[in-house]
């Protein structure tokens, strides 16, 4: 249980999936000018990574190891996944018209999103178990809804600041990205 | 590692993942018919996404629509209900007739007459003119003549008359969505009903101030004779602002009394001439 809970934190936190890793860094400019975009963004990627665990983990563990292909998990892993969206937007979508409007636009374009191809990769290479994967997963996804929301409370302030113009927009939010993460680097050694 | 083997296990993986989503599309309830009707109904209307209808946006309100047709009798699209061929089209195809209402459009209660005192060099917008004691003008109730309102305008409808530095409303594209009115820093643009044919171009409010006349050339200077040749209710005065309110009543003798010629004619006065002109001639 301990293990678990460690695993979530330091997925969270420390092994931050855009702040610690780089991972899915595209998310992380593109849609954190709003708030309101920015947390329906995070929650879909919490949403997929945890059903890619689970099903990415069964497929390698009970397909790729017993016939020796492991080097395939790459194009096998972005497959599934796509699929994997594919229907999870489709049943969204016909079944609940109201988060299919907060969620909907969102879905696709997690389809090809590394952070969740990562976070499959490194179920992988820690050989974590199934429920520690999906505890993995789940740290993984709250820690990247968390650095989006920090960042679009930051950048809507940022748009009222008197920032010199050279800097104003793309500019001004990658130094804010940097000094984000050197805070985030303070976690470090917590687990 | 076999070749066959591996090309086996990733063809197969395809055609599951494949199969899947067929098998997914096919279970899952099918998709809501409001929708497609949502998107059709979108088509006939202005999209301009103002809001005015009180939905956050043109899809949102043909959704409310498709879903319960008597949202469009109750509240028809009110920059449609300006288009009346737009109008049309759409009362066909749902079937329905939508209940007349009066349109809403936008004056600014300013002339642009008075004066500026100070010579501005900051930010070009309103909001941040006015940051500075009310503007630079005399008045400090006047129109900076920034623009916010034209930017703010989803039409064109708003446009900074260059000679006066005023913001100047087209009636003919004004849709009355009343985005310009939080736009204004001073307060000066403000919704009126389109049949009223007349409106007080001065929001000078001072209450025990040196009337108008002193800032302004054009202000108004709470004369009340607008309210003194008028019939009973056509004018209203609002003391809180001591500024005269008028309502859809035309009135031509407070227009021509006025010492300081500040009530302006709106399209609706031309537009109720014109009726009162052809209708003299059909009795005569």
């Amino acid at each position: 249980m301990t293990n678990l809970f460690v695993i979530f934190l330091s997925m969270a936190l420390v092994n931050n999936m855009i702040l610690a890793k780089f991972l899915g860094l595209c998310p992380f400019f593109g849609v954190s000018k709003k708030t309101k975009s920015a947390v329906s963004m995070g929650l879909a990627v919490l949403l997929v990574m945890l059903v890619a665990s689970a099903v990415t983990w069964p497929i390698y563990y009970y397909i790729l190891v017993p016939y020796g292909v492991e080097v395939m998990k790459t194009v096998i892993f972005i497959l599934v996944i796509a699929s994997l969206v594919q229907i999870i937007e489709m049943a969204i979508k016909r079944t609940n018209l109201t988060l299919y409007n907060a969620l909907g636009i969102y879905l696709p374009l997690i389809t090809t999103n590394c952070a969740v191809l990562g976070i499959t990769f490194i179920n992988v290479d820690q050989t974590y178990t199934f429920w520690e994967s999906l505890f993995a997963a789940g740290g993984a996804g709250t820690g990247f809804l968390l650095v989006l929301l920090i960042m679009s409370g930051i950048r809507e302030r940022l748009d009222l600041a008197d920032t010199p113009l050279a800097f104003k927009g793309t500019p001004i939010a990658f130094i804010t990205a940097m000094l984000l993460g050197l805070s985030f680097l303070a976690f470090k050694g917590m687990v | 590692m076999n070749p066959t083997i591996t090309v086996l296990v990733l063809s197969s993986i395809g055609f599951f993942s494949g199969l899947m989503i067929y098998v997914a599309s096919r279970v899952l309830p099918k998709e809501d018919e409001s929708l497609a009707e949502a998107a059709r109904i979108k088509e006939f209307l202005p999209g301009a996404d103002c809001g005015a209808c009180g939905y956050p946006g043109c899809f949102a309100y043909a959704q409310a629509v498709a879903h319960d047709k008597q949202v469009f009798v109750k509240t028809p699209c009110p920059t449609l209900a300006q288009d009346k061929e737009g109008m049309k089209r759409l009362e066909d195809y749902l079937g329905l007739k939508a209940e007349a209402t009066v349109g809403k459009k936008a004056v600014v209660h300013c002339t642009g007459g008075s004066h500026p005192i100070a010579e501005y060099d900051g930010l070009q917008t309103c909001a941040a003119a006015v940051q500075l004691s009310s503007g630079f003008n005399e008045c400090s109730y006047a129109c900076v003549g920034f623009g916010d309102c034209v930017r703010a305008c989803p039409t064109g409808a708003m446009s900074i008359d260059e000679e006066r530095h005023v913001a100047v409303v087209d009636w003919e594209t004004c849709i009355g969505c009343g985005l310009c009115v939080p736009a204004c820093p001073q307060g000066l643009t403000e919704l009126i009903p389109a049949n009223t044919p007349q409106y007080l171009a001065c929001n000078y409010q001072a209450k025990r101030d040196i009337p108008g006349r002193k800032r302004c050339p054009d202000g108004c200077i709470h004369c009340h004779i607008c309210e003194k040749v008028s019939t009973e209710g056509a004018v209203t005065w609002d003391e809180k602002k001591d500024l005269p309110i008028f309502h859809v009543d035309q009135i031509d003798t407070a227009i021509e009394k006025c010492p300081r010629h500040v009530i302006r004619k709106t399209a609706a006065y031309e537009e109720k001439e014109a009726e009162a002109v052809a209708s003299t001639q059909e009795s005569g």
